[in-house]
């Protein structure tokens, strides 16, 4: 019930946003606030996931200085004189559960610094590296983690690496 | 022009700086993977940096929320249509380029 109250503020305040502080719209804005939580109750139940508040402040902060890198590093090898690129596939390893927190990771390091999502395997995630000396796997681990921690989840314990 | 105005135009100014070379880098880059890191990259911290330009420039809290609010859909909507094309160019078997521009040849 709690959850569903946190929700019909939050679309509240997205209407509120929507009519521009509009008060005579207030109206409909309650039919479609009562809708929308109707909906996100069916879609996304209140139970399977929780946002955790510090999850998302540092979710944030890292979305938006990795989205300030990515843009200036890509834009930086398109104005360059010389284009030099060194694009590869590479096949991710994923630690996430399946479900929600791999479909934010694949959006997240689509727009993150030289990484698009290409796919999901079985456990892995196909990314295209715009230049495979810019992007390291602890940069995609550091990613992985910041998920986890916005939505509560376990990552799976990193595989022993040997011969 | 006040203060904030400034910062809202300078705003502004960098992110159609962000669009040019974007627009660059999808005109230069070799692929179509390329090509969408340029988009998915380069004019969304663009179109991010329009956005909050115009929103210190909004006459209400409101508003400017909303213009972050498009913002927020343009990033998600951009990495899903990119994810959707690149694997799908993977899926057709389409190869990236491996290399440009090292020895001036592209392979």
């Amino acid at each position: 019930m709690l959850a569903l109250i946190g929700r019909a503020a939050l679309f509240a305040g997205l209407w509120w946003a929507l009519a521009e502080g509009a008060a005579r719209d207030w109206g409909v804005g309650l039919v479609s606030v009562v809708l929308a939580v109707a909906t996100s109750a069916w879609l996304w139940p209140p139970t399977t996931t929780r946002l955790s508040p510090s999850g998302l402040l540092r979710f944030l902060v890292f979305f938006l200085w990795q989205s300030v890198r990515g843009g200036v590093l890509v834009a930086r090898l398109a104005l360059h004189p010389r284009l030099r690129l060194r694009p590869e596939v590479r096949r991710f390893r994923l630690r996430l559960p399946p479900g929600a927190g791999r479909v934010l990771l694949a959006d997240t390091l689509s727009l993150l610094p030289g990484t698009v999502s290409a796919g999901f395997g079985e456990d892995d995630l196909r990314l295209h590296v715009l230049d495979r000396d810019l992007v390291v796997e602890a940069d995609l681990r550091a990613a992985e983690a910041v998920v986890a921690g916005l939505l509560g989840l376990e990552l799976e314990r990193p595989e022993v690496t040997g011969a | 022009m006040t203060g904030i105005d400034a910062i809202g135009a300078a705003l502004l100014w960098i992110g159609a700086g962000f669009f040019l070379a974007g627009t660059i880098g999808l005109l230069r880059f070799p692929d179509v993977y390329a090509r969408l890191h340029a988009l998915a990259k380069v004019d969304n911290l663009g179109l991010g940096f329009i956005a909050l330009g115009l929103a210190l420039r909004a006459d209400s809290l409101a508003s400017a929320l909303k213009l972050l609010l498009v913002w927020l859909l343009a990033l998600f909507a951009s990495a899903t249509i990119s994810y959707l094309i690149a694997r799908r160019a993977l899926a057709r078997g389409i190869e990236p380029v491996a290399e440009m521009g090292a020895d001036g040849d592209q392979r």
